[in-house]
């Protein structure tokens, strides 16, 4: 698979991260690097810790121990509207769209983060607050046309099928222009096709804007696809860690989780 | 002469002269229709005429033209044009496989093309077309890592020619003079339902004088709004939306994706419309469907005023006499319930609009005109430009296709076939003389193949494919087409195949209608897991020899008919699909070939069989190949006695 | 459908037929009845306001504000008393300010410490913040009856005495209070549906999680939904100040918001809208219509319905539809 933009330096850095709740510890010491315009995939049996890494990533939770290195930025407790402030967004497993708004105003509310004009402007709809609007309106729509979901612009997402709520949550995060995409599961759920669909459009995002990519997947065939390079966790820790391929040959994480062969 | 309006770039310059501001085509992109006038048009068709110049192309050449409606496609012909060469434009969801047969035959060494999908099609099929050389496209996502130097955006194509204007300002207007109403204009290639497509080919001359004579008729002006939503390569969408625009300078519409042509078209509201009948049939399944899920009074009230809109709708839209109190009931349905409908239908502004192409069924075409919406018929082919028979306002039924257009002469043959002598008629099936010479004979009369008669009122009725009416075993008439037409009436059914040549009794093949059975089936509680199990079901099968009944009690009324009623048949586990060749891209059966493929069943058919296993070779989207089978039950159906005979006796 | 909802139809059927009844069976002019049926609407605009309040917490971070009432008599109060020493309008203008101030500080002091505890110990800090406005309100404004004077006359005045026998009876005041709160609902309505902050406002109602994963900062979105709250009750205190004067038993006011957003929905604006009004023309009609059939049947007393009839609605709402007309069922995210 080639790529336009070579693989850079480590873009996102976690060191030594433990994360437990109450007796129950969800990660341990976990450490690995992200580098830029990569596809990393996070992969692991259920209750591994992937989705619990990726929340301590955008800081849903706060780890007991380590560290998180984001673009030279040391930290360790962070909220998670600041990681999005600083360039991570993400989609959820369990889709979490603002089910009374339109497939247009979800996307729209990714771009607040980037809206200037102050709040009376905004009420008033003028001047700069108008034209801020049309520009955001623009980039929406082009990330609309980018995902081919320009059928559905008006509809409520609540009435859209699976496939598609997951392509809103997807445009939500991209409106936010990241610099890492974390995607939880983006594929669950979804048939043949609309799975082909979404490898398509994560590509081309990677491809096309650069965007770094974090994803946790469960479909092997997926991730040896599309990825650059496989993080494996079980019970919490990290036990294996490089290619698609060393991967699927490392001992360690066939016991754990791949079965004889795959 | 070059002074004369006589060439689509001729009149491209003229409407960018007397109506440089006003809108001459649309495109919905980001959601907001973007407007070009005809003075930006005329720009933008010089800019890529240079470069395509600039890059080669000279008269006589062929320009591929493969897409969606999109402006710059519709540009791409009219640049063709303008340097003397030839836009063949090509069925956008035809395999790559497909294309190889016209790229051969058109000697097609340019293509101009919609995005990414076509352009991995065409770089397929090069090693087979070695003079193809260059490809343009116009969306350029996906298309980073091309590095074939074949490729060329539709900016840098631009910018070439632009470049090559400057430097050569009188070219342009020059090639333009340099062409003659005689030269060809374009080429469509049929796709023939039996043997390769042919290349029909068209001059200037003739589409203008089609386009003309149907514009006249219908008395379009320049603030028609037209929604070019077909396929470009269909040679009615050249003759509405780009001939005629031509012709008469009204401003047409690109819709912004397949799946949101409802909404578009409910946007721009068109005033001219042509739909096949079997898209007006998706739209009245849509509506009913809604219907059914209203509450109670809903759908009284529906029922209500559609009643009453069949009773008087047709003969109000006509201009007949009727009751006083019919008429004010009317008014109050058109407020409350047809008005609204015409809106969700996006035909609130519909003048005139056409249908054509297949039979229509008498209900549909009836519901339609019931509320308002003027739908006629027409009759033509592509190689008539289209326009033959068309249905003048107030003489509009739904069984005939109207009288011969201004222009065109129209006689039936002996043995009932159909020949047609006009303006429109095409110049000949490029570089096959013996199929042309077949088609068009000494006098120039153009043989359709389709069998019909003009009844009492001088309208012309069609039959049937005229190789295809064939007689049962006992001599009765069997004209399959018009059967299967019939069967298709019904919402149920989605398309018939009915056998019975040299036949001892008629036999049919069903396909049944996925989303109108479907939702029968959900109403009555029924289960189902796909389109083979809801097929296979006693319930489903009753339900469709309920049609073919119906279908067998009309056959009864007619003489010359009566004997080819439908006795058995079965219903088929997977629809007809034109990737598996089973039917034309235009939906048009290929009798013979379904007969050879599923010959197992046929036999059983006729055998007298109740059932049978048949396994069938299939094609997926992504072109991989794979089979499906299934156990058919096979059905009869009653058959009534009929009217002459008994008559008779 | 209709055979799932039998019960919310027959009480909707029991209403409307009650609604009617005065009408139908000739009981009352016609004149008499649409004043009545005014009066009523215009009582119900003022709980819809102070309903509107509550929705507008509970949307968007999920909290019973039980201190609703209280902001309705300290913004009250605040108005009252300022404008003693400048005209009303500004007064107005500048205890508009003092809520947003008075947002901020229960953010910060309140709210945000409290982030992660269970509903309950935010009920009870809003309880607690209940007393604290009540009796911080009386210590800094004092704890008389004080006049808000709008200039608005205050007499009743007659109107369409040719349409109906003898006229309507219509309270100027009450009329400027029904425009002024529509004028308020439009406004909010605008500003929820066509702004972006207004949608950032209505994307945390809808998931905390995934508003501030793209980046909405819910502390100053708190902010924000309780001066807008602080304003909705200022406007409330106002109008009802105006009518009744400002006093201690305004706050009381806010107890009869609680039927009205039951019957509405917690979460649902219209619902707080259309819930007012049912609460306030129930209340006079059944005042005025019912109380002396009552009377007359059962040969009691009298009099007093109108205390507890918003009540047994709301009671008769939640055996039969909790969630209220427009609001959404309660489903749990695991």
């Amino acid at each position: 698979m080639q790529h336009a933009r070579k693989i850079g330096e480590p873009i996102l850095t976690v060191e030594g991260v433990s994360l437990a709740f109450g007796g129950v510890r969800a990660l341990q010491n976990v450490s690995f690097d992200v580098r830029e315009h990569e596809i990393r995939a996070i992969i692991g049996p259920n209750g591994a810790g992937k989705s619990s890494m990726l929340n301590v990533i955008n800081g849903v939770y706060h780890p007991q121990d380590g560290k998180i290195t984001f673009a030279g930025k040391v930290r360790q407790h962070v909220d998670p509207h600041e990681a999005a402030a600083r360039g991570i967004a993400r989609t959820f497993q369990s889709l979490a769209l603002f089910k009374g708004m339109s497939v247009l105003d979800n996307i729209m509310t990714g771009r607040n983060l980037k809206m200037r004009a102050n709040l009376l402007l905004q009420a008033l709809r003028i001047g700069p607050a108008l034209r801020e609007e049309i520009e955001h309106r623009a980039a929406v729509e082009r990330i609309i046309d980018f995902l081919e979901i320009q059928a559905y612009r008006k509809t409520p997402v609540g009435r859209l099928p699976y496939g598609l709520q997951k392509r809103v949550d997807l445009a939500r995060a991209l409106a936010l222009e990241p610099r890492v995409l974390l995607l939880d599961e983006p594929m669950a759920g979804m048939n043949v096709e609309e799975k082909q669909d979404m490898c398509r459009f994560i590509l081309d995002v990677n491809d096309q804007f650069g965007t770094t990519i974090v994803l946790i997947e469960h479909d092997m065939s997926v991730v040896m696809d599309i990825s650059d390079r496989v993080v494996v966790l079980d019970y919490g820790r990290k036990i294996a860690d490089g290619t698609p391929d060393a991967v699927r040959n490392d001992q360690a994480v066939i016991d754990a989780y791949l079965g004889v062969s795959h | 002469m070059a002074g004369e309006l006589d060439t689509f770039p001729r009149l491209l310059l003229h409407h960018a002269q007397v109506r440089p501001d006003r809108p001459a085509i649309r495109e919905k992109d980001l959601g907001i229709w973007q407007t070009w006038t005809w003075r930006e048009v005329e720009g933008e068709v010089r800019a890529l005429a240079c470069g395509l110049a600039a890059q080669g192309f000279k008269r006589g050449m062929s320009l591929a033209i493969i897409g969606e409606n999109r402006p710059r496609l519709y540009w791409a012909m009219a640049a063709a044009q303008s340097l003397g060469g030839i836009p063949v434009p090509i069925y956008q969801d035809a395999v790559a496989q497909e294309m190889v047969y016209v790229f051969h035959n058109a000697d097609i060494e340019y293509a101009l093309v919609e995005d990414q999908e076509q352009v991995d099609k065409l770089l397929e099929i090069m090693p087979q077309c070695p003079q193809l050389a260059h490809i343009y496209f116009d969306d350029p996502r996906g298309m980073r890592h091309y590095a074939q130097t074949a490729l060329m955006s539709f900016d840098n194509l631009q910018a070439i020619g632009r470049d090559f204007d400057g430097r050569n300002p009188e070219y342009f207007a020059d090639e333009v003079a340099k062409g003659s109403a005689t030269d060809i204009a374009s080429m469509f290639y049929t796709s023939g339902t039996t043997g390769s497509p042919k290349g029909v080919t068209h001059t200037h001359q003739a589409l203008i004088a089609a386009g003309r004579a149907g514009a006249e008729m219908e008395g379009l002006d320049p603030s028609d709004e037209v929604l070019a939503y077909l396929p470009m390569a269909w040679i009615g969408q050249n003759i509405f939306s780009y001939t005629q625009s031509y012709v008469v300078g009204f401003c047409i519409s690109c819709p912004e994706s397949a799946e949101t042509v409802g909404t578009d078209m409910r946007e721009i509201g068109p005033t001219y419309y042509f739909a096949p009948p079997r898209v007006l049939e998706a739209l009245l399944t849509q509506v009913s469907i809604r219907i059914q899920d209203l509450w109670w009074g809903g759908r009284k009230a529906y029922a209500f005023f559609m009643d009453l809109a069949r009773r008087v709708g047709g003969k109000i839209l006509d201009g007949r006499p009727v009751p006083l109190a019919d008429r004010l009931l009317y008014l109050l349905g058109n407020a409350f319930m047809y008005g609204p409908l015409r809106n969700v239908l996006g035909m609130s502004r519909v003048k005139v609009a056409y249908t054509a192409g297949e039979a229509i069924g008498p209900d549909l075409f009836v519901f339609f005109r019931s509320i308002g919406i003027n739908l006629k018929q027409l009759y033509g082919s592509t190689e008539t430009a289209v326009f033959v028979c068309v249905q003048p306002n107030g003489q509009v039924k739904s069984d005939t296709v109207g009288p011969p257009v201004k222009g065109v002469e129209v006689k039936v043959a002996e043995s009932g076939e159909i020949l047609i002598r006009s303006p429109g008629l095409f110049s000949e099936y490029h570089k096959n003389p013996e199929a042309t010479a077949e088609a068009k004979d000494a006098e120039g009369w153009f043989h359709t193949g389709d069998a019909g008669y003009f009844d009492k009122d001088r309208h012309l009725k069609i039959i049937d494919r005229a190789k295809d009416v064939g007689r049962l075993a006992d001599g009765t008439l069997f004209a399959p087409k018009y059967l299967e037409n019939k069967l298709k009436f019904f919402p149920y059914i989605q398309e018939a195949v009915c056998f019975g040549q040299q036949r001892d009794q008629v036999c049919a093949f069903i396909n049944i209608d996925f989303e109108a059975v479907g939702n029968w089936a959900e109403r009555r509680n029924q289960a189902y897991s796909g389109y083979a199990d809801l097929g296979a079901q006693q319930s489903v099968y009753n339900l469709i020899r309920e049609c073919v009944e119906k279908v067998n009690q009309d056959l009864a009324a007619d003489p010359t008919l009566g004997g080819s009623q439908i006795h058995r048949f079965l219903v088929l586990h997977k629809e007809l699909d034109p990737d598996d060749g089973e039917i034309t891209r235009t939906r048009k059966v290929r009798r013979g070939f379904i007969a050879e493929k599923y010959a197992p069943l046929v036999d059983a058919l006729y055998g007298g069989k109740h059932e049978c296993f048949i396994e069938t070779q299939v094609r997926f989207e992504d072109g991989r190949a794979g089979s499906i089978s299934a156990t058919l039950r096979i059905a009869d159906a009653k058959t009534y006695p009929v009217e002459a005979a008994k008559k008779a006796a | 459908m209709l055979k799932k909802n039998w019960p919310v139809v027959a009480l909707i059927a029991l209403l409307v037929a009650g609604l009617v009844a005065p009408l139908a069976t000739g009981a009352s002019a016609v004149g008499f009845y649409v004043e009545v049926l005014l009066g009523g609407l215009m009582a119900g605009v003022l709980y819809s306001l102070v309903a509107l309040g509550f929705v507008l917490i509970f949307k968007a971070s999920g909290v019973f504000n039980f201190a609703q009432g209280a902001m309705v008599l300290f913004a009250a109060l605040a108005v009252a008393r300022m404008a003693e020493v400048m005209p009303w309008w500004l007064a107005a203008a500048l205890a508009v300010v003092i809520m947003v101030i008075l947002a901020w500080l229960i953010e910060r002091l309140v709210l945000r410490p409290l982030v992660n505890q269970e509903a309950i110990a935010l009920l009870m800090a809003t309880l607690g913040v209940t007393y604290f406005l009540d009796g911080f309100g009386q210590t800094v404004w004092g704890s008389d009856i004080y006049e808000i004077n709008l200039g608005i006359a205050k007499e009743p005045v007659m109107i369409l005495d040719r349409l109906f026998q003898g006229g309507i009876l219509v309270n100027k005041e009450d009329f400027v209070a029904a425009i002024a709160a529509a004028a308020l609902v439009a406004g909010l309505a605008l500003f929820f549906q066509k702004t972006p902050t207004g949608r950032a406002l209505r994307a945390v109602a809808d998931d905390h999680q995934a508003a501030q994963s793209i980046g909405i900062p819910l502390n100053r979105i708190w902010v924000i939904v309780w001066s807008v709250a602080g304003v909705v009750a200022l406007v409330a205190g106002v109008i009802w100040g105006a009518k009744l004067g400002v006093q201690f038993s305004i706050s009381q006011v806010a107890l009869k918001a609680l039927p009205v957003v039951i019957l509405g929905g917690f979460t649902s604006v219209p619902g707080a809208i259309i819930g007012g009004l049912i609460i306030g023309v129930g209340e006079k009609m059944a005042e005025v219509f019912l109380g002396p059939v009552l009377v007359k049947a059962f040969d009691l007393a009298g009099g007093g319905i109108e205390n507890w009839f918003a009540y047994m609605l709301a009671l008769l709402f939640l055996l039969v539809r909790p969630e209220g007309l427009f609001g959404e069922k309660h489903i749990d995210r695991v």
